[in-house]
C-alpha cells in the first residue's frame, strides 16, 4: 500500500465570526462547505495548544459551523484564534435516510448533531419527518435561541428546560417526560445524544414507548484524539468510537459495560 | 547467512540485536557476525512506531532491514496491521518499508507461551530463520524468494518436527474461548489494582500494544506511546469512563484477550511474556487465562 | 544504539537505557541493573521529554531593568564573578551564600562547594536541608554514618518491612514494586501513615497515625519489646551504649496512653513490635514523614534507636533506610553541599578540616554557615548580598515563600543557573542556561550510596553548558580554581578527599555503579555497613522524649495539613509539568480531604476551596477522598499555581533546621 496523504495534518481555516450562545458555549463559521454528514465530528486544532474532536453543527454542504463549550484547553482557545486547524470529517454519521419518521432527542450541549440533522432534513425536503426534543437544565443554557423560531415554523420541535426561570413561558420537565407523548410509528427511529444519564433515560423511554431497540442510534462521547481509529482511546467494548460511531445502533452497543460513563 | 545479508543489505539499511554492556538492544550492523544471537531486551516496536515523534511532517522513510527480530515481536505486528494498517500513514509507510528477518528460538524463554498463539514458527512472515546448530533454515515468502535465488531449495518436514518438538517442551495455555470464560467481575483486577504502580511497561514492552496520545509542544504534534492504565488514558471533558485503576487493568486484559478478538479475529497478544517480565509487581498475564473464573 | 545512564528523577537511581532512533527516544530499564533490575516507573518511561522542551535555556542572560538581555559566556561569567568580588570585598565573604543541589552530580556539588569554602565561607547548602539533614545529622550521630545502611538488592533477605512516613509506591516506585514482590512472597509488611497509601492495603500491619506521633508510636513500639524482652540484649550489650538511660525513657510510653497521642490502637502496635523484634531480619523504611518536622532529627535517631534494640543492623536484610527523593541527595550531602560539613561529613569545627586547606592550598572558614532558610532570612535582613543559586526553584518548594521572595528582593546579586526560567530564575541577576542530566557526564549516588555514572545521550540546546563546566569557569574567575578539563578530573580529586569514595573510578563503577564505603578495606565497595562495628565504635541508643508538632489543630484551625508529592510530579514541577503524559495525569492543584469532612463542609467533589493557615491562604480544588483520615488535609507542593509553601510557617527543628512541611493547622473554608 502506499500512502502520500498524512491524514494527522490538518487543513488551516480562518474562523469567521463567533458567535456566544451562552456565556460558555460558542459558535464558530469556517468558510469552506461541509464535506460530511450531521452526527460525524472533526478534529479541530490551535496550534501550540492541540486538538480536539467537536460534532459538526451544519449539515452536508452548508458553511461549516461548530459549537463548542469552553471547557478544555482548545476549547477555551479556538474562539480567540484567528486560524484554526481541521480536518475530518470522521466516524460514522446519523442513518436518517434509511427511516421515514425520527424523533430526536438532544440534552444539553449534544444538540449541535441535531441541528446538522435539521438542516439536512430541510435541504432534502423533509423536515416533517422529524420530531425533535431539545432540553437544558436552566433557559440560560440553551443554545440557538435566535433559530428555533425559524425551526418551529418547518419541524415539530419541543424545547424543555429542567429548571425555568420567572421569564421562562415554555416546557420544564426532562426530556424523557416528552418523549412519550409523541406519535411513533413501528418504523420510527429514535436518535439521542446528550449527557450519559439523560442518554440512558430516552433509551428507556423510547423502548417503553414502543420504539423498536433496533431503531434507537446513540451518539457517544469518549475520549479521541486520533479520529481514525488508529490511538486507541475511544472504545466501547470492541468499537472505537471514532470510527465505528460515535452513531451507534442501540442493539450494537446495549450490553457493553461501559456504556454510560 | 552472511550471503544472504549481504544481499539485503544491498537494498536496505541493516539492523540487528546487539549487546550493550549485557543488554541486547537493537543497532545498526554491517554484516550477519555483528549480530548477537538472543531476544532484544524489548519489542522492536518503534521500528515502525517511534516513541515520540512530529505527525504534522511524514519523514522520508528509509528502508531497513532487521534481523533477529524473535517471532513473538514479529507476530505483533501482523496482529496490529488489523487495526492500524493503511490508516495510520506513519506505521503504513514503515511497514512497507521495513523488512523483518525474524529469528525463531529453538528453546522456550522462561516464561514465555508463544505456543499458544501460533509460534514460534510463523504462518505470516517476510523471511523467517530457525537457526540449527551453524546451519539455518530458511523461509521466505514470495515477495523476498529473489534474495534466495542462489541458495538450494529442500523440500522438508523438518519443520514440521520443528514445530512437534518445541510444543513438547513449551506448556499450551487453555486460550481458546478465553473471550468467554473471563469475567468482568472478577477479583482478579482489583487484586492487580492494590499493587500495580501504574508504570505502564506492560503497555510499552507490549508488541500488540499500539496506542498514543497526541499533544502539541510549540509549533510541533507530537505522537508519544501512551498507556490505557493511566486515568489521563480516557478522561475528557465528559468525564471518565474508567476512573478506577482496577477497571483500567481489566481494560488491558479486554482488549487483548475479548475486544480485539470480537473485531479483528484475533487475540491481541502473542505470548512474549513481555509484560510479565517488566512488571515490578509481577503481574502475571498468564494467570488472566488460567484462572477459573467459574470458581468466583 | 543504547545508552546507559541513570532516571534523573528519584533517589532510587534507576539505570536506564536510552536508544535513539533519530528524533525519538526509546527507553527501557537496565535489566542487568542491581537497583531496578530492568523495571522502570512512569517517570522514566515518559517522563523525559521535558528535556526537548523548546522553553529550555538556551543563552546566559543578564538582568537589565524588569527583563533579561542575552550574553555570551565570557560577559556573563565575567560580570557574575567581578560583581561577587566586589561584594565579597566590600562585606566579607559571608556575605555571599551558594546554594547547590541534588539533581546535580557529585562533581557539579563537590566544585560548589569548594568554591564557597575557597571563597572564605560556609555558607554553602542544597535542598538535602529540606527533605534529609535530620538523616543525615541524626545518623551519624546514632551510628556515625548518614546512610541507607544496606541495599535494595538486599532486601530479598528481609522477612519484616517496616514502612513509617513514606508513600514508596509512588515516591519511590520501583523500590516500593520491589517490597511488593517480597510481600507477595509472604514476607511481613508493617505501614504506619497517617494516610492510607497503597502499600497499606497490602500491609499485614497498618498503623494509621496522627500527624506529629511518631515519635510516641516508635517508643511505644519499643515499650512493647522491651516490656517482652524481645530486644537483641546481645546486640545491645556488644554493639551500643546508654541502653539503661534510653530504658528510663521508653518505659513512659505504654501503647494504651499514647493511644490517645498516635490514635493506634494498642493491639497493632503489639502485632508490629513483635514482628520487628521477632521476625528477623527486618528493613526500616522512611521519607519525608519522618523528618520534615521541628522533631525531625529526634525522629530519625528513634528509628536508628528501634534498629538497634533489636539488631536489625548490619545484617543483610535488616537496616535503615532513609529513601532520597531525588537523585543525588545522597550524593550531594556526601561532597559536603551543607553548611556543617566539608566534604565527607567532616564538621566545620573539626580539626579534620587541616587536610582541605592543604589540599586546596588556602585557610578554610570554622564558623558554621547559614542553611538555605537562613540564607534567605539572611538577605532580607540585609546580611546576604549575593546568591549563587544552581537547580533549585525555591520560590516553590521552600517553607514561607514569602519571606524567601522578600529576601530574593533585597540581594545586590541574584546568580541562578538552571535549564529553565523557573519562577525563581526569572528574579535572577545573570541566568545561566545548564545542560540536563541527559546532556552531561558524572556521577549519582542513589540512595543506598551506589555511586553511578551518568553519560550524555543529547547534545545541550542552544549555548547550554553542563553544571560542572559552569562552575568552574566561574571558580577560575572569582578564585583562580583549577581549570578542570572534564568531570573525570573533578572525581580524581573527590577520591583523594573522601575516603569513602578513594576506591571508585569511572571505570569501575561503570556499568553497575559501586557502593561506598569503596577503599582500599572495601575495594569492591560496601553492600551492608555496620556488619562488625559502627564508624563511630558503638552505636548511641538516645533517649527521644515525646513532644508535639509546633502547630495543632484547634477552635480556629481545625484541620492539619500535610505536603507532598504525588507519583506523576516531581519537586516544583519545572521538568514534569513539561511532560505531557505526566502534566495529563496531575494537570492541576488539588487537596485531598475526607468524605466525611467534606459532607460535613457541604464541599463537592472538584470545588474549589480555601485552606488557610496562620502564614498565608491559599484557593484550590477539593478532591474528596477515603484515604485521608477525618481532620487531616494533603495537599502535593509541585504547583506554582497554587504554592501550598505559602500556607506553611517557619517552624524549624533546632537541630537540622528542617521546616515542618508535614504539620500545619489549616482553616477549610467552601
Amino acid at each position: 500500500m502506499i500512502i502520500q496523504k498524512n491524514e494527522y495534518l490538518p487543513e488551516y481555516y480562518n474562523i469567521e465570526n463567533v458567535k456566544w450562545e451562552t456565556p460558555d458555549i460558542y459558535t464558530i463559521n469556517i468558510k469552506t462547505k461541509n464535506p460530511g454528514h450531521s452526527g460525524q465530528f472533526f478534529m479541530l486544532s490551535v496550534p501550540g495548544t492541540g486538538e480536539a474532536a467537536i460534532s459538526v453543527a451544519s449539515g452536508n454542504g452548508r458553511d461549516l459551523s461548530f459549537t463548542i463549550r469552553k471547557i478544555g484547553s482548545v476549547t477555551g482557545k479556538i474562539y480567540s484564534s484567528q486560524k484554526i486547524g481541521v480536518r475530518g470529517p470522521y466516524g460514522k454519521g446519523w442513518p436518517w435516510k434509511d427511516y421515514d419518521h425520527i424523533v430526536a432527542v438532544a440534552g444539553g450541549i449534544g444538540v449541535p448533531p441535531i441541528r446538522s440533522l435539521l438542516e439536512e432534513l430541510m435541504d432534502a425536503g423533509r423536515n416533517r419527518d422529524v420530531s425533535i426534543i431539545y432540553g437544558a437544565r436552566t433557559p440560560s443554557d440553551l443554545v440557538y435561541k435566535d433559530r428555533f423560531e425559524e425551526w418551529s415554523r418547518c419541524v415539530d420541535l419541543t424545547i424543555t428546560v429542567d429548571r425555568g426561570d420567572e421569564k421562562w413561558g415554555g416546557n420544564t420537565g426532562f426530556v424523557t417526560e416528552f418523549i412519550g407523548r409523541k406519535n411513533f410509528s413501528k418504523d420510527t427511529a429514535i436518535f439521542i445524544i446528550g449527557p450519559p444519564l439523560m442518554m440512558k433515560n430516552s433509551v428507556a423511554e423510547a423502548i417503553k414507548s414502543g420504539i423498536r431497540e433496533e431503531n434507537i442510534f446513540l451518539s457517544l462521547e469518549r475520549r479521541m484524539e486520533c479520529g481514525i481509529g488508529v490511538c486507541g482511546h475511544c472504545n466501547v467494548g470492541e468499537y472505537y468510537v471514532c470510527e465505528d460511531g460515535p452513531i451507534f445502533r442501540y442493539t450494537d452497543v446495549k450490553d457493553k459495560p461501559e456504556l454510560f460513563l | 547467512m552472511a550471503k544472504l545479508f549481504k544481499s539485503i543489505s544491498e537494498e536496505y539499511d541493516t539492523y540487528g540485536t546487539i549487546s550493550e554492556q549485557g543488554e541486547i538492544v537493537f543497532g545498526q550492523v554491517r554484516g550477519f557476525k555483528d549480530i548477537v544471537d538472543g531476544r532484544s531486551k524489548y519489542a522492536p516496536k518503534e521500528f515502525l512506531i517511534s516513541r515520540n515523534e512530529n505527525i504534522l511532517y511524514l519523514p522520508k522513510i528509509e528502508k531497513k532491514a532487521v534481523f533477529g527480530i524473535r517471532s513473538c515481536d514479529l507476530k505483533g505486528f501482523y496482529i496490529m496491521d488489523r487495526q492500524i494498517y493503511g490508516k495510520d500513514p506513519f506505521y503504513t509507510a514503515r511497514r512497507d518499508n521495513t523488512l523483518f528477518i525474524n529469528f525463531v528460538c529453538r528453546e522456550p524463554c522462561e516464561g514465555g507461551f508463544c505456543s499458544s498463539f501460533g509460534g514460534p514458527v510463523l504462518e505470516e512472515y517476510q523471511i523467517q530463520v530457525i537457526p540449527d546448530g551453524g546451519k539455518y533454515l530458511v523461509m521466505v515468502s514470495e515477495e523476498f524468494e529473489k534474495y534466495m535465488k542462489d541458495f538450494k531449495v529442500v523440500e522438508n518436514n523438518e519443520i514440521e518436527k520443528f514445530r512437534k518438538d518445541f510444543d513438547n517442551k513449551m506448556e499450551k495455555l487453555p486460550v481458546e474461548g478465553i473471550e468467554n470464560r473471563i469475567k468482568w467481575n472478577s477479583k482478579l483486577w482489583k487484586e492487580y489494582a492494590s499493587i500495580c504502580i501504574s508504570c505502564g511497561a506492560c503497555n510499552f514492552s507490549c508488541p500488540t500494544c499500539y496506542c498514543f496520545d497526541l499533544y502539541d509542544r510549540e509549533d510541533e504534534r507530537l505522537r508519544e506511546w501512551d498507556s490505557c492504565i493511566l486515568a489521563g488514558f480516557t478522561s475528557s471533558s465528559a468525564g471518565n469512563n474508567r476512573p478506577e485503576l482496577d477497571e483500567r487493568l481489566r481494560q488491558r486484559f479486554y482488549h487483548k484477550y475479548v475486544y480485539y478478538k470480537k473485531s479483528k479475529d484475533v487475540y491481541l497478544c502473542t505470548g512474549c511474556n513481555r509484560c510479565t517480565e517488566d512488571c515490578p509487581v509481577d503481574i502475571d498475564i498468564k494467570e488472566v487465562i488460567t484462572h477459573d473464573y467459574s470458581k468466583e | 544504539m543504547g545508552t546507559i545512564t541513570v532516571c534523573p528523577y528519584c533517589g532510587t537511581g534507576c539505570q536506564i537505557v536510552i536508544n535513539e532512533y533519530g528524533s525519538s527516544q526509546h527507553i527501557i530499564g537496565y535489566s542487568l541493573s542491581p537497583v531496578n533490575e530492568g523495571k522502570l516507573c512512569i517517570k522514566g518511561y515518559s517522563g523525559l521529554s521535558y528535556n526537548f522542551s523548546k522553553e529550555r535555556l538556551i543563552k546566559p542572560m543578564i538582568r537589565e531593568g524588569d527583563s533579561f538581555r542575552n550574553a555570551d559566556w565570557n560577559e556573563a561569567l565575567n560580570y557574575s564573578a567581578s560583581r561577587m568580588r566586589e561584594i565579597i570585598s566590600k562585606y566579607g565573604p559571608d556575605s555571599v551564600a551558594f546554594q547547590s543541589s541534588a539533581k546535580c552530580t557529585n562533581e557539579e556539588n563537590y566544585l560548589m562547594q569548594k568554591i564557597a569554602r575557597m571563597a572564605g565561607t560556609n555558607n554553602i547548602d542544597h535542598c538535602a536541608r529540606s527533605c534529609h539533614s535530620p538523616t543525615a545529622l541524626g545518623l551519624i550521630n546514632t551510628i556515625g554514618a548518614g546512610a541507607a545502611t544496606g541495599s535494595i538488592g538486599s532486601l530479598e533477605d528481609t522477612r519484616t518491612f517496616f514502612i513509617i512516613g513514606t508513600n514508596t509506591t509512588e515516591q519511590h516506585p520501583i523500590i516500593g514494586a520491589k517490597i511488593l514482590r517480597e510481600r507477595k512472597k509472604g514476607k511481613n509488611l508493617i505501614v504506619a501513615d497517617p494516610r492510607k497509601i497503597q502499600l497499606s492495603t497490602s500491609a499485614n500491619v497498618f498503623l494509621q497515625f496522627k500527624p506529629g506521633s511518631d515519635i510516641a508510636l516508635l517508643n511505644s513500639i519499643m515499650f512493647v519489646i522491651l516490656k517482652n524482652n524481645w530486644q537483641d540484649n546481645d546486640f545491645i550489650n556488644s554493639r551500643t551504649q546508654g541502653f539503661e538511660e534510653f530504658r528510663k525513657e521508653i518505659e513512659k510510653y505504654p501503647p494504651e496512653v499514647t493511644e490517645e497521642i498516635t490514635g493506634v490502637n494498642p493491639s497493632l502496635v503489639e502485632e508490629a513490635a513483635m514482628m520487628i523484634a521477632k521476625e528477623r531480619p527486618a528493613a526500616i523504611f522512611y521519607a519525608m514523614g519522618i523528618t520534615q518536622h521541628i522533631h525531625g532529627t529526634e525522629n530519625v535517631m528513634d528509628v536508628s534507636n528501634l534498629a538497634l534494640i533489636t539488631g536489625n543492623i548490619g545484617v543483610r536484610g535488616s537496616g535503615i533506610f532513609p529513601l532520597r527523593g531525588q537523585n543525588n541527595v545522597q550524593g550531594s550531602s556526601d561532597m559536603g553541599a551543607l553548611s556543617e560539613f566539608y566534604p565527607g561529613y567532616v564538621r566545620y569545627d573539626s580539626d579534620n578540616v587541616k587536610k582541605f586547606e592543604e589540599l586546596w592550598g588556602k585557610k578554610m572558614p570554622r564558623n558554621r554557615g547559614l542553611t538555605l532558610s537562613e540564607m534567605f532570612d539572611a538577605a532580607a535582613d540585609g546580611k546576604i548580598k549575593a546568591i549563587y543559586l544552581m537547580g533549585e526553584n525555591p520560590l516553590i518548594t521552600e517553607a514561607s515563600v514569602s519571606k524567601v521572595e522578600e529576601g530574593i528582593n533585597n540581594l545586590e546579586l541574584f546568580i541562578v543557573q538552571d535549564i529553565f526560567l523557573t519562577l525563581t530564575a526569572a528574579k535572577a541577576h545573570v541566568v545561566f542556561p545548564a545542560a540536563s542530566s541527559l546532556e552531561k557526564e558524572g556521577t549519582f549516588t542513589n540512595t543506598e550510596r551506589r555511586i553511578q555514572k551518568i553519560s550524555p545521550i543529547y547534545k545541550p540546546p542552544g549555548e547550554a553548558k553542563p553544571d560542572w563546566w559552569i562552575l568552574k569557569e566561574f571558580g577560575k574567575m572569582l578564585l583562580g580554581m583549577e581549570d578542570y578539563s572534564s568531570p573525570e578530573m573533578i572525581f580524581d580529586e573527590i577520591r583523594k578527599v573522601i575516603y569513602n569514595y578513594s576506591g571508585a573510578s569511572y571505570d569501575n563503577i561503570f556499568p553497575i555503579g559501586k557502593q561506598w564505603p569503596i577503599n582500599k578495606d572495601f575495594p569492591e565497595g560496601t553492600e551492608i555497613m555496620h556488619s562488625k562495628s559502627f564508624p563511630i565504635g558503638r552505636g548511641k541508643l538516645i533517649p527521644v522524649p515525646f513532644g508535639y508538632p509546633a502547630e495543632r489543630a484547634d477552635d480556629d484551625y481545625r484541620f492539619i495539613m500535610t505536603t507532598g508529592r504525588n507519583y506523576y510530579h516531581w519537586h516544583s514541577g519545572t521538568m514534569t509539568r513539561r511532560t505531557d503524559i505526566l502534566e495529563r495525569e496531575s494537570p492541576e492543584p488539588y487537596v485531598e480531604i475526607n468524605n466525611d469532612d467534606a459532607m460535613m463542609l457541604k464541599i463537592r467533589n472538584g470545588q474549589v476551596i480555601t485552606l488557610e493557615s496562620r502564614h498565608g491562604s491559599i484557593k484550590i480544588k477539593a478532591r474528596i477522598t477515603d484515604k485521608i483520615p477525618s481532620g487531616i488535609v494533603f495537599v502535593p507542593f509541585h504547583f506554582v499555581e497554587a504554592r501550598v509553601n505559602e500556607l506553611v510557617g517557619e517552624n524549624y527543628d533546632p537541630i537540622s533546621k528542617i521546616p515542618e512541611f508535614k504539620v500545619v493547622a489549616v482553616k477549610v473554608i467552601p
